[in-house]
């Protein structure tokens, strides 16, 4: 009735009201907390309209008379207003939005390599948000991004539909991006999960499948952007204080010290923005007595970021990160007669007596500048330069390894709108990673001292369209990279990619995609020169990239108001894939593997008739296959999981609020090393709680609730049972 | 519909989450005693390497309380009936117990057997077993350990299985045929 009501005044006639003179229509938007929105201001019976500014204050001219204000912003409830103004009037009217219920459909920048909505993505993505961060009293983004679905972490490595296995951090098969910016070592090609402060993040995307198409290099599993938060306006700070300990072995037959371990840390955030000029900056460290032998960890970083925005079209960014580690290595656990084993086949609390004193000094960081413009409705462009490095030392007692390696990159990107409904997105890139080392020298003899350094750059152009014909909407696109190595090869690689997405009134939206994706083999890969428990491990400076292509059939539906799903289909044709082989005597890197990763990706959502109770459940089955070559026969692909299992649920009832999740991982059919060991599968339960008063939260997380004793690679053991508190105060 | 399926996929959630939570109890890894208790015998660890030939039938543990000096004695050992194979796979490593009554036992040795039945008066004994690794003294690595068994059991029993140098009886006893 309200409606029609509004409907009908609507319609009055402009030239009855334009005659009466104009009135001034002033005052501030915020939202129920106070903090200011920039909100659309409109007249709906006439002329006028405004965005609040800043700091929420708007001001209109409104013809005199019966005046009708809509106040409005995506993800708050809209208002409306009816006034009587006589002309000359200067009324203050202020308004506060309370959030939309109808949650709104996401926004994701990291698929098509510009802001979309999450249905418009031709490939599954995973969305971690900050709640989901928050919610999790951890320190890194991987720890509270390993449950995503799809998702898995093997002792640090990410995997995603079982890309990378496991090869010790090397050679991630999943790019790593932070607000767009290419983030992977440049030697060993891995990730620092710990590079960006926890406090930062905003959000994580997860993109599933091969996106070398736009992304290049490494990006043959998947990418992942870790997105940092905007820097609001006026004054704030953040104090987040960390405590908690590890339980000690469930067995005194594996107890290892007299003391419970703990970990302890402390971040500042402070921040200050206006209209044109914003800054953040961040500090802080933790310590960790780790839960085996040999696990003491300190850990110090900083990270700052600001922007400049000259006119609303211009944006400058700059920003930068930096930590540093001291820890100690738990090489690898003790088996019988290693070390003092109590009579047991191994102690997996304990490590190898021969890998004591073993530690690293690890230091890295990333600084980044963007400048984005809106030249045009029709027309956007970025510019982007970045420098990642890192520093490294492994002390250990057979001999030092060390290595200082930098990775530039630069970036030009357009987005053309020619029509309203088509995109083109193109661009060219470039890197240039180098690395001077002792342990990465690309010497044949290994026992050498040598120190030597090696380079490695990377050039590449791409272009992707996007066009709605009626509901269908398609995309193509392709990118061509040219890597040149010095002592080694010269490849060209082509990758392209073809999706479609339709939208139905009854089936939900279904995706479809084909893409080729590809990974340059890292320098750490290319020219290591070391022993590893004493078998010599020899370069190979003419690996070629391994290449793979990626298929997916997906569909995202709406069961009902309460039970949202998303499933997809998927077939991964692997080449080349790059393994440590041992052939007379010695390991070297090789292009050996075809490999089938084919599978079901299953995620759901439900929200059961419960008020303020969510629970999710996400489930991946990966059939992975080392296909036959030479003389070994077909076998499972190494450090596969067949199944895994994500259950999830939260429930929130006013400040307080609980929750959970379960891991259920499969017993690996097969390991690379000691294939022999036992091995069990993963079930993991964390428990948490949260609590907020006015600036204060509370959150604490009781990670691997049941101690659930297992190892995801051999002879590591996993985290035991962890209790974690944070306190965060909020200005 | 929609709701017949929203109703489904909750009580399908409310079921599979107690029931996986009950899964995970009271699992995963555990201590691993080299020896279990109260067994009288020996354990330790055996190591293999090489690669095991396409004709294995299978490998075995043994002890000789006295060294054997001739063919006769190599009937002398100990359990008998042998112990079955080692399980498989014969890579990597794995640990092992051999049951033996209390003593003192010169020769703790892996015998690799060929796929194939003995003859009558184990004529052909020769082309079937063969030595595959032992127990060597930690002192000289090219003598055979003694280990002696008390009444509980005798651990770290540990030795390496080649199957790149298996020897034929005839290296001990010869000629060869």
């Amino acid at each position: 009735m309200r409606a029609l009501l509004l409907a009908a005044l609507a319609t009055v006639p402009l030239r009855a009201v334009s005659a009466q003179g104009t009135a001034a229509l002033y005052g501030s938007v915020r939202d129920s907390s106070g903090q200011p929105l920039r909100a659309t201001v409109r007249v709906v019976n006439g002329d006028g309209v405004g965005v609040a500014d800043a700091q929420g204050r708007y001001r209109l001219s409104v013809p005199g008379g019966l005046v009708i204000v809509r106040v409005g912003l995506l993800g708050f409830q809209s208002l409306v207003d009816t006034l009587t103004l006589a002309a000359g009037d200067s009324v203050e009217r202020d308004y506060r939005l309370g959030p939309a219920v109808v949650p709104l459909e996401p926004v994701i920048v990291t698929a098509a390599k510009h802001s979309q909505l999450l249905s418009q993505a031709v490939t599954s993505v995973a969305l971690v948000s900050d709640t989901d961060v928050a919610r999790r009293a951890v320190t890194t983004v991987d720890e509270a991004v390993d449950k995503a679905p799809g998702v898995q972490f093997l002792n640090g490595q990410v995997n995603i539909r079982g890309s990378s296995g496991y090869v010790q951090g090397l050679g991630s098969r999943v790019l790593m991006l932070v607000d767009g910016v290419p983030a992977n070592q440049g030697d060993r090609g891995g990730i620092n999960w710990d590079l960006i402060p926890l406090e930062d993040v905003a959000r994580v995307e997860v993109v599933k499948g091969a996106g070398s198409a736009l992304y290049g290099s490494a990006a043959l599993g998947g990418v992942v952007n870790v997105i940092t938060r905007e820097i609001p306006s006026g004054f704030h700070a953040r104090v987040r204080a960390l405590g908690g300990a590890y339980a000690n072995p469930p067995f005194d037959v594996w107890r290892f010290r007299d003391y419970t371990g703990a970990l302890e840390g402390l971040d500042v955030t402070t921040s200050y923005g206006t209209a044109a000029a914003r800054g953040s900056y961040t500090a802080g460290g933790w310590h960790s007595d780790g839960y085996r032998e040999q696990d003491r960890r300190n850990h110090w970083q900083t990270a700052a970021k600001a922007q400049w925005i000259p006119t609303p079209e211009t944006r400058v960014t700059t920003s930068g990160s930096w930590a540093s580690d001291q820890y100690e290595t738990p090489l690898i656990w003790c088996t019988h007669g290693s070390c003092d084993d109590r009579g047991q086949d191994f102690q997996p609390f304990m490590i190898e007596a021969s890998g004591r004193g073993a530690f690293t000094r690890s230091d890295k960081g990333q600084l980044a500048a963007t400048v984005e413009h809106h030249a045009s409705e029709r027309f956007a462009w970025q510019a982007r330069g970045s420098w990642g490095r890192t520093d490294f030392t492994d002390f250990q007692p057979t001999g030092d390894d060390w290595g200082v390696a930098n990775r530039y990159g630069v970036e030009f990107r357009g987005e053309v709108h020619p029509t309203g409904d088509r995109v083109v997105t193109l661009g060219a890139e470039g890197s240039f990673s180098d690395v001077r080392t002792n342990i990465f020298t690309g010497d044949a003899n290994p026992t050498s001292n040598v120190v030597r350094t090696h380079d490695q750059r990377e050039f590449a152009a791409y272009a992707e369209g996007e066009r709605q014909l009626g509901r269908l909407r398609l995309v193509a696109g392709a990118r061509i990279d040219h890597l040149d190595v010095d002592g080694g090869s010269l490849a060209t690689v082509l990758s392209p990619r073809l999706g479609v997405v339709l939208p139905t009134a009854r089936a939900g939206v279904w995706r479809a995609s084909a893409g080729r994706g590809f990974r340059a083999p890292s320098l750490a890969e290319r020219f290591v020169s070391t022993f590893v428990q004493g078998i010599p491990v020899v370069p190979n400076p003419d690996l070629d990239p391994e290449t793979a292509w990626s298929f997916e059939l997906g569909n995202a539906a709406t069961l009902s108001s309460a039970v949202r799903t998303d499933a997809a289909l998927f077939w991964t044709e692997a080449y080349d894939l790059i393994e440590p082989t041992v052939d007379s005597g010695r390991i070297q890197f090789k292009n050996v593997t075809h490999a089938r990763l084919a599978g079901l990706d299953l995620a759901v959502t439900a929200t059961p008739p419960v008020a303020g109770l969510t629970t999710t459940l996400s489930y991946t089955f990966l059939h992975a296959r080392a296909l036959a070559h030479d003389s070994v026969s077909e076998r499972p692909l190494a450090f596969r999981p067949r199944h895994l299992l994500t259950l999830g649920a939260d429930y929130q009832r006013g400040v307080i609020g609980v929750g959970g999740d379960f891991r259920y991982t499969s017993r690996l059919d097969r390991v690379e090393i000691y294939e022999t060991d036992p091995r069990v599968a993963e079930k993991v339960l964390d428990l948490r709680v949260s609590a907020v008063w006015g600036a204060w939260t509370l959150r604490a997380q009781l990670a691997n609730a049941l101690n659930y004793i297992y190892s995801q690679v051999p002879r590591t053991l996993a985290p035991v049972r962890t209790f974690a508190a944070t306190i965060t105060w909020t200005y | 519909m929609a709701n017949r399926l929203s109703r489904a996929a909750l009580a399908a959630l409310g079921t599979i989450i107690p029931l996986v939570g009950a899964a995970a109890c009271n699992e995963g890894l555990q201590p691993t005693p080299l020896c279990p208790e109260r067994f009288v015998g020996i354990c330790g660890r055996v190591t293999f390497q090489g690669t095991e030939p396409d004709s294995t039938e299978g490998v075995l543990v043994v002890a000789y309380p006295r060294f054997p000096q001739s063919r006769n004695d190599l009937l002398t050992f100990q359990p008998f009936p042998p112990p079955p194979s080692l399980a498989r796979p014969f890579r990597g490593s794995q640990i092992y117990a051999l049951p033996l009554s209390t003593g003192r036992y010169e020769w703790v040795v892996a015998v690799w057997k060929k796929v194939g039945a003995f003859a009558p008066g184990f004529s052909n004994a020769d082309s079937l077993l063969k030595e595959a690794g032992f127990y060597r003294d930690q002192t000289d690595p090219t003598a055979p350990g003694v280990v002696v068994v008390h009444d509980s059991s005798t651990d770290s029993v540990n030795f390496v299985i080649d199957f790149g140098n298996l020897h034929p009886i005839c290296t001990y006893f010869p000629p060869c045929p």
